[in-house]
C-alpha cells in the first residue's frame, strides 16, 4: 500500500495550527492590547507594561521616534506621569502619500501599586522602548518576618 | 496514525517559536523626484530581526519584537509581536539601491527610482 505521508502530515499540521489558535483563544481576553484581534479597548499612547519583581517595579513604554530630550517623566509617591512630544519627521521637498504615524504631544499618568523611591529611578530609552526601573520605597518593600 | 503521534508532532519547538501575533506597523510614505521614502514605527525591534523582501512588485516588511520581562505582570498592553506589512512597489524602483536605517524604533526605508524613471528635462534645440 502506498501512502503519501507528506499529505497526511500537512493535514495534521493544519489541525495543529487550528488547535493552537483555540488554545490561546482566551489568553488575551482580559488584555487591553490585542494585536490582530477585534476586542481591544480604546487606544492609549504610549502603551505600557508594568511588572513587579519584588524590590522593583519595571515599566516598559512604547515610544517610537521620540528623542530622549523630548520625553519628561514625573514621579511623586505612587504617581507617575510620562509626557512628551512626537515631532513631525517629514522630510523637506517630498510629496506625502500617507501619514499614519501621529505627531502630537502625549501625556499619560499612572497610579502605581506601590510608592517608589523617585531618587533611585532609572530610565533607559532604546529602539523606541522606554524602560524604567522603579525601586519601591522602603516601607513598600517585601519583608522577611522571622518567627520567634 | 495514532493520537500519540499527533501530539508529539505538535511539540516541535521550531513551530511554536514562529507563532508571534502579527500586527501592521503605522507608516508614512513620501515621494520626491529621486526616491520613495517610507517611515515605519517598529518600537522594540532590533536591526537583526528586520527582514525586507522585494519580489514581483511586492515588498514585505517584517520585524519581530522580543521582550524580556521579569517579575509578575501588573498590566500588559504590549506584547511580543511581529510587525508585518506588504506594499505594492512600482517597477521603476531600483531594487539594488534600496537601503534603510533604524533609529529610535523607526525604520526609514529609501527606495530610489531607477534612472529611466526619473523626470528628465528635454532641451529644445533651435533648428
Amino acid at each position: 500500500m502506498m501512502t503519501r505521508w507528506s499529505d497526511i502530515n500537512q493535514i495534521f499540521g493544519a489541525m495543529d495550527l487550528f488547535r493552537n489558535q483555540m488554545n490561546t483563544l482566551f489568553n488575551d481576553f482580559d488584555r487591553t492590547y490585542n494585536p490582530g484581534r477585534g476586542w481591544g479597548t480604546a487606544e492609549m499612547f504610549p502603551r505600557t507594561n508594568l511588572s513587579d519583581s519584588g524590590d522593583n517595579l519595571e515599566l516598559t513604554a512604547e515610544i517610537p521616534g521620540v528623542a530622549k530630550e523630548d520625553i519628561a517623566v514625573k514621579i511623586q509617591g505612587n504617581y507617575l506621569e510620562i509626557s512628551g512630544v512626537r515631532k513631525p519627521d517629514a522630510p523637506e521637498g517630498y510629496t506625502v502619500h500617507r501619514t499614519e504615524r501621529p505627531t502630537t504631544s502625549f501625556s499619560r499618568s499612572f497610579t502605581l501599586p506601590y510608592e517608589v523611591d523617585a531618587a533611585k529611578v532609572e530610565a533607559k530609552l532604546k529602539d523606541g522602548l522606554l524602560t524604567m526601573t522603579l525601586p519601591k520605597s522602603e516601607a513598600a518593600k517585601p519583608r522577611q518576618i522571622s518567627i520567634q | 496514525m495514532s493520537e500519540a503521534n499527533i501530539v508529539t508532532s505538535n511539540e516541535q519547538p521550531a513551530q511554536l517559536g514562529r507563532q508571534l501575533p502579527v500586527t501592521a506597523p503605522a507608516v508614512d510614505i513620501y515621494e520626491n523626484e529621486t526616491e520613495i521614502l517610507l517611515h515605519a514605527d517598529m518600537p522594540g525591534v532590533v536591526k537583526e530581526d528586520i527582514a525586507i523582501n522585494i519580489d514581483n512588485g511586492k515588498m514585505t516588511l517584517s520585524g519581530c519584537r522580543r521582550l524580556s520581562s521579569t517579575g509578575a505582570a501588573a498590566w500588559r498592553e504590549l506584547a511580543e509581536v511581529e510587525f508585518r506589512r506588504t506594499f505594492a512597489v512600482p517597477q521603476s524602483i531600483d531594487i539594488n539601491k534600496v537601503h534603510a536605517e533604524l533609529k529610535d524604533g523607526v525604520l526609514r526605508l529609501h527606495l530610489p527610482k531607477s534612472e529611466a524613471a526619473k523626470p528628465r528635462q528635454i532641451e529644445i534645440t533651435a533648428g
